[in-house]
């Protein structure tokens, strides 16, 4: 996982993208964008508190971790979530100001019989857990049978969502 | 000219059967999947099938064994992708008179209907 | 000599803490920032080795290691980004070609021992390693399984991909174990409840899924008259998180089944835009107009995944005796990375690793490249490999003429 705090390194004067990938997480303090592919059934949940300028991104893929000695939280819609809220907090925010944004869960090849496929329980545990938390959803793509990319810029809180054969959205 | 019902799920597979078929055969129906081509055959009456195996609903296999149980003058040839011993015996078994493994060429198909239904 | 899929699971980690550790040590001495972005296991035949590495210059570090576990390791970048490497130690202006190379042999050295210091706190031993070589070549030749004497002997291969992200630097760490060393140990560690898996029957495996390859792409070119060969086919074993990043995220066509039988589990066809476009094209009869995929590409392409899904896993159920039955396949055009995801986490649900089987044909005819990825429930696999008779390897090929006599 990779930290990126603007105290350590110089400050370049055009915010700078942090990649996030999948099962990791990623904050931002100084208006850098964050970004996500590849989202399948994976949800990527966007985190931001305008008031302090931070912003983080975490990319799950499951929906809960189940008595996991030692795995990655970042993997997990619950432990996921939860590690981000705790990381963004780290870095000076506050949770009653933090606002999310969420995009993924789709059911493209999802094979489950009953429908209960994993995009859709990952939808389920992340908005259960920011509901938990009494954080606010205030955008999202969520279903759907399509891939996305996504992109969470630092300084404006807005939440770009790419889809193949679809024009983006800003959330 | 024999009468000829195609069921194969994938329309680029209809699409080439018909091409193959239709010099010498008249084409009688064309269907997705076994359910389908129970109930064609039963409405047709062709006098050969040819027979996808992988297909939603109902797999060639069943449907093979549903057509034979009930016409044992039927004429069903398997026409698939799956190359697997344990499949062939299994079409064998639902009474299949014959299998076809893609990819081929036209020559193998009719031969095979040849050895099925001499002309 | 067996594995067990828990000992490589624990191995595998043990190589990703390592590679993190290289990559911290990286850090504290050139304030770079990089991430270590995937670790995996791979069963492959010994010449193919660095196949992933482009053909260009490379240049690194390598050092030999014994103790409880013996092998060789070595570190590589290509060599341009080794001087903006260098540069990082000695800023300035110029950094002669000597200074690259000194500046790569440091940070060579104290990465590789991060990398094999964790491995010795894990095993509760020490491991010696040599002073580092400096090593170069072009693409795999760099590596040193190049020139052995035994290109088609099959081993098992540590790999980490480590990126730099700002200037788009990627590091290879690749961790070569003598092979008795490796299963010696694995068996020293394994829970002595685990199921294991001879390795013998892995490296059958690992062949008739080559043979499967072959076969896949012998009916592409039966079916689209275009040339194609099967390149590469290797087993990989990775945790479950990793698996879509072995996918780019560029817009690819593909069909998807679900395996039910043992084993249970996935297999995905995969084509890049253009390759797609070609193949379908040489199954339709006529040509059709502008650059977009039409429906009816996208139909030849559903029929020509569904052959090549039946081609490489029709050799294993001969094999095995036994039936292997799929869904029909899906057909899928989205990005690469977003169609797998959902596969691999069907598969994590009940699994942190998972085996890959990874295998690519291509044609220099025409551009064409096609990709398989194959993801078997691990337990499942590890029990049908248990079934293997390995005198049964050649069995591939079923002849229907035989079981139809009249």
């Amino acid at each position: 996982m990779k930290v990126y705090d603007g105290s350590q390194t110089e400050q370049s004067s055009t915010p700078e993208r942090i990649k996030v990938g999948i099962a990791e997480y990623d904050v931002s303090t100084n208006g850098a964008t964050l970004s996500t592919s590849g989202l399948g059934s994976c949800i990527g949940v966007g985190l931001h508190d305008e008031e302090s300028s931070v912003s983080g991104l975490v990319h799950v893929m499951l929906p809960v971790s189940e008595e996991v000695n030692g795995g990655n939280p970042a993997k997990f819609a619950d432990t996921g979530v939860k590690t981000l809220v705790r990381e963004l907090e780290d870095h000076g925010a506050d949770r009653s100001n933090i606002v999310a944004k969420i995009a993924g869960g789709s059911d493209m090849l999802d094979f489950s019989k009953n429908g209960s496929g994993i995009g859709v329980r990952n939808a389920n545990v992340v908005e259960e857990t920011l509901s938990a938390l009494d954080i606010p959803i205030v955008g999202e793509d969520i279903g759907g049978d399509h891939g996305r990319s996504i992109r969470l810029e630092g300084d404006t809180g807005d939440l770009i969502v790419k889809s193949a054969n679809r024009d983006s959205k800003r959330l | 000219m024999p009468e000829v019902l195609i069921a194969d799920d994938s329309e680029f597979m209809r699409n080439l059967l018909r091409e193959i078929l239709e010099e010498d055969h008249q084409i009688v129906g064309e269907v997705e999947n076994g359910v389908e081509a129970v109930e064609a055959y039963k409405d047709k009456d062709p006098d050969l099938v040819m027979m996808d195996i992988v297909m939603p609903i109902r797999d060639g296999i069943e449907a093979t064994d549903e057509i034979k149980t009930e016409s044992p003058d039927a004429n069903v040839i398997m026409c698939t992708s799956v190359g697997q011993e344990e499949k062939m015996k299994e079409a064998v078994k639902a009474g299949a008179d014959g299998y076809i493994t893609k990819p081929f060429q036209k020559p193998s198909v009719m031969e095979a209907i040849e050895d099925v239904v001499p002309s | 000599m067996n594995v067990d899929i828990q000992s490589l699971g624990t191995f595998n980690e043990l190589a990703h803490e390592g590679a993190k550790e290289a990559t911290a040590s990286m850090t504290q001495m050139t304030g770079i920032d990089a991430d270590v972005d995937v670790t995996q296991i791979t069963l492959m035949d010994r010449g193919d080795v660095g196949e992933t590495l482009a053909e260009q210059a490379f240049v690194g570090v390598e050092f030999d290691f014994e103790g409880e576990l013996s092998g060789q390791t070595a570190l590589v970048l290509d060599q341009d980004s080794s001087e903006t490497l260098a540069g990082t130690l000695m800023p300035g202006d110029e950094i002669s070609a000597e200074m690259a190379k000194s500046g790569v042999k440091e940070i060579g050295n104290i990465m590789m021992s991060g990398f094999i210091d964790g491995w010795a706190d894990y095993l509760e031993t020490t491991i010696d390693h040599s002073p580092p070589t400096y090593i170069e070549g072009t693409g795999k030749e760099i590596l040193p399984t190049s020139g052995d004497d035994s290109p088609a002997d099959q081993v098992f291969v540590f790999k980490s991909e480590i990126e730099w992200v700002d200037e788009s630097v990627d590091f290879y760490i690749y961790m070569l174990p003598d092979q008795d060393s490796l299963t010696d140990l694995m068996a020293d560690h394994a829970d002595a409840e685990a199921d294991a898996i001879p390795v013998d029957k892995l490296h059958v495996f690992n062949r008739m899924t080559q043979q499967g390859t072959k076969q896949a792409a012998e009916n592409v070119s039966m079916m689209t008259g275009i040339d194609v060969e099967a390149e590469v086919s290797q087993i990989n074993f990775t945790r479950i998180e990793d698996i879509p990043k072995q996918v780019g995220t560029d817009r690819y066509v593909g069909t998807a089944v679900e395996f039910t039988d043992l084993p249970s589990g996935f297999l995905l066809v995969l084509f890049d835009e253009a390759s797609a476009k070609n193949a379908a094209e040489a199954l339709m009869p006529t040509a059709v107009e502008g650059d977009e995929l039409t429906d009816q590409h996208t139909a030849a392409i559903e029929e020509l995944g569904n052959i090549m899904t039946s081609g490489f896993v029709d050799g294993w159920a001969n094999v095995l005796q036994t039936s292997i039955d799929h869904t029909p396949p899906r057909l899928v055009h989205d990005m690469g990375r977003a169609i797998i995801d959902p596969l691999a986490a069907q598969v994590g649900q009940h699994q942190d690793h998972a085996f890959v089987i990874d295998s690519r044909m291509r044609t220099d005819d025409v551009e064409f490249e096609s990709e398989i990825y194959a993801l078997p429930n691990d337990e499942e696999l590890r029990e049908a490999l248990e079934e293997l008779a390995v005198e049964r390897a050649e069995e591939t090929d079923a002849d229907p003429e035989e079981i139809f006599q009249e």
